[in-house]
């Protein structure tokens, strides 16, 4: 028991050492190269006068922390996903949620304009909420009930279908929406800090319910029957993990725009190493996500320098063929 | 249902048998798209009258104007829908035939992403090569993507059609990202370009392009008239149609490069058109049933006559903003798609 504790403490700092790794190449990566030690300078004793520290504290920093507050979001909730749906694809890019979150938003900005911004991970949610419970009902109305195949299509459809209207919109509006068309390719911007304020409750009660369903979403995987065989209050879980989920999602689209695969690929790679309890895949995938957020978006910055590419681009470039080594390997 | 007509010669050498409900239906389609084109040609934010638009077609010009915008503008973009619809209605009818499954569509699978990459890069990558070799691009794109598809999904336990489809949605997510950092990476004018092609619209197509996709058209149909027997045969399935005598592999690959061809012909005339290879064939089988051969016919008219009528309205209901045809047909297509798969009969493999 002693040694297994040992172990995962060993595992657990491992993970804390790899994101303040990329923690400290995010920061001082960049248009203009910061030295580690310089940003170890800024972070102890910060000084107003130097322009680096600036950089490091204004720009960088919240960039840094959006980009891990987002990795782990999405990584958690694609993790609930899959263990609830019972499917190796469940992600929520994939079920079409993302989308629903950003035609949420798109919309709400069109009618209200800048005043949406306290509520937009509520009108996001309501969106991803409004997205997931169609594609269910679509992929259990189809015969044969809620399979990997019939989620995937029924997502696909309806984040074409809301491609398809955002689109349009952007198009019968087209100074109001420039704002938005960057932000709809999923880009990681220090300049959103400002909605991590209004996030943080949401991000709370999601990460706070995803921890609290982890032990008995471990037993869900093994079939609904069998939880309640073991005591699951399965209605309970499903609820709160749909809250969880939804909020989790809404919280990262409204402060990097839709970012897809990162739910896919991390919970598969995190359950390698740790197996299939979700009282550490929950745990693990928000720090791995986090890790693999940081990572991807430095990749974004430095691939094609100067310019920089979206975030999202690279997580759908990086994720897409694990997405099809998954369906060969698995179905 | 009236009884089918059988056309003998006298020493009942020969019989022909015509299914009367199905020629209806094609000629009943054929109406329609003449009269969706005539409603084209006088709509637009300079209306002209049905006689005007008939006077201006058979060259009495008594308005410069209307001229003009009739025969440089109006006209190659109607018959531009029909072509493009057409093509793509008979690639997804090819593409469901082979593939046996009900929801395979270019757009779907990946191949008009692919064919889209191929476009945007040399849009892009290369600008003064750009028109002539947009087909040959656009073939070469589609044609790719298609091979990777097909070698991804027929793994150790056999091809099935679901690996088939999930296979090509990753692809296509994977294609789509390229795409758009090909976009934010090039030069912005040439981006520009490249993205209003991208969005699926026929306003900038012109007389190249009706040539173009009517070659195409006349050089492929009679070949897939011919090749609707072995297509027939494949609906049955694998051992069926090798017991019909049906070289499996052969006709599938060979069906598959030429729904492929028709998807790449017509993405590079207006970029990629969603949903409309789901749509046509769909419709075609709730109008009427008949042989893969007139199927086929029926559906290429349909297809036709739904890009056809979602340009006409792309263009009108929101004047002076027009949508693209493509986001029209999408938003036509999803809803179909999801009473697709909900309707979707157990007994089908997927």
């Amino acid at each position: 028991m002693i040694l297994r504790r040992v172990g995962e403490m060993g595992r657990f700092s491992v993970m804390a050492a790899v994101i303040a790794l990329f923690f400290a190449l995010h920061i001082s990566i960049g248009a203009k190269a910061i030295p580690v030690v310089d940003v170890f300078t800024a972070l102890i004793a910060r000084d107003e006068t130097v322009f680096d520290h600036i950089v490091v504290w204004d720009l960088r920093m919240p960039r840094a922390l959006i980009a891990m507050v987002v990795g782990a979001a999405l990584a958690v909730s694609g993790a609930l996903m899959q263990g609830i749906t019972r499917n190796p694809l469940a992600d929520p890019g994939l079920l079409g949620l993302l989308a629903g979150a950003s035609f949420a938003v798109v919309v709400g900005y069109g009618l209200w304009g800048s005043a949406i911004v306290p509520i937009m991970p509520l009108v996001a949610a309501g969106g991803a909420l409004a997205a997931a419970a169609l594609v269910f009902w679509i992929a259990t109305a189809a015969p044969g009930g809620a399979r990997p195949l019939t989620l995937i299509l029924a997502g696909a459809a309806i984040s074409a279908f809301l491609s398809a209207v955002i689109a349009a919109v952007q198009l019968l509006d087209q100074e109001n929406f420039e704002q938005l068309r960057v932000w709809l390719t999923g880009t990681i911007s220090g300049n959103r800090m400002d909605y991590m304020g209004w996030c943080l409750p949401w991000l709370g009660l999601g990460f706070l319910a995803a921890l609290a369903v982890a032990r008995q979403i471990t037993s869900l995987a093994m079939g609904d029957e069998v939880a309640i065989g073991l005591g699951v209050n399965v209605a309970q879980v499903k609820v709160l993990s749909l809250v969880a989920v939804v909020s989790l999602t809404a919280s990262a689209v409204t402060l990097s725009g839709p970012l897809g695969f990162i739910g896919l690929v991390i919970p598969h790679a995190v359950r390698l190493f740790v197996g299939t309890d979700y009282r550490f895949v929950v745990p693990y995938s928000a720090l791995v996500g986090a890790a693999y957020l940081l990572f991807v978006d430095i990749v974004a910055r430095v691939a094609l320098a100067p310019i920089e590419i979206s975030t999202g681009l690279v997580t759908s470039l990086l994720g897409a063929p694990f997405f099809v080594w998954l369906v060969r390997a698995k179905l | 249902m009236k009884p089918d007509l059988i056309v003998r010669t006298p020493n009942q050498r020969l019989a022909l048998r015509l299914p009367v409900r199905a020629i209806w239906a094609l000629v009943g389609v054929l109406v329609a798209l003449a009269f969706v084109v005539g409603l084209s040609l006088m709509m637009g934010s300079y209306p002209l009258s049905a006689s005007q638009v008939l006077h201006i077609l058979w060259h009495q010009p008594a308005d410069k104007t209307g001229t003009t915008i009739v025969w440089e503008f109006r006209f190659p973009r109607a018959l531009v829908s029909v072509m493009v619809g057409a093509l793509l209605g008979l690639s997804g009818a090819t593409l469901q035939n082979v593939t046996r499954n009900p929801l395979a569509d270019p757009s779907l699978v990946g191949v008009s992403q692919g064919a889209g990459f191929a476009v945007v890069a040399l849009t892009i990558l290369m600008p003064e090569m750009s028109y002539f070799y947009r087909p040959l691009f656009a073939f070469a794109g589609a044609l790719v993507v298609a091979f990777i598809i097909q070698t991804m999904s027929t793994g150790r336990s056999g091809g099935s059609t679901m690996r088939f489809i999930l296979t090509g949605v990753g692809v296509a997510a994977f294609i789509s990202a390229g795409t758009s950092a090909l976009l934010t990476y090039g030069d912005i004018n040439r981006a520009t370009a490249a993205l209003g092609w991208l969005a699926g619209s026929v306003h900038a197509s012109g007389w190249d392009d009706v040539w173009l996709t009517t070659a195409c058209l006349l050089v492929l149909l009679p070949i897939l008239m011919w090749a609707s027997r072995p297509m027939a045969a494949m609906r049955m399935g694998p051992e069926t149609a090798t017991g019909l005598g049906v070289s499996v592999s052969l006709a599938r690959w060979g069906l598959i490069t030429l729904s492929v061809t028709l998807a790449a012909f017509a993405v590079a005339a207006v970029g990629p058109l969603g949903f409309v290879g789901l749509v046509a064939p769909h419709v075609t089988r709730r109008l009427t049933h008949s042989g893969v051969g007139l199927h086929l016919l029926i559906t290429a008219g349909v297809g036709g006559l739904l890009v056809a009528v979602a340009d006409l309205f792309g263009r009108t209901a929101f004047a002076p903003v027009q949508i693209p045809a493509g986001l029209v047909t999408a938003m036509i297509g999803v809803p179909l798609f999801v009473w697709l798969i909900v309707r979707q009969q157990a007994r089908s493999e997927l």
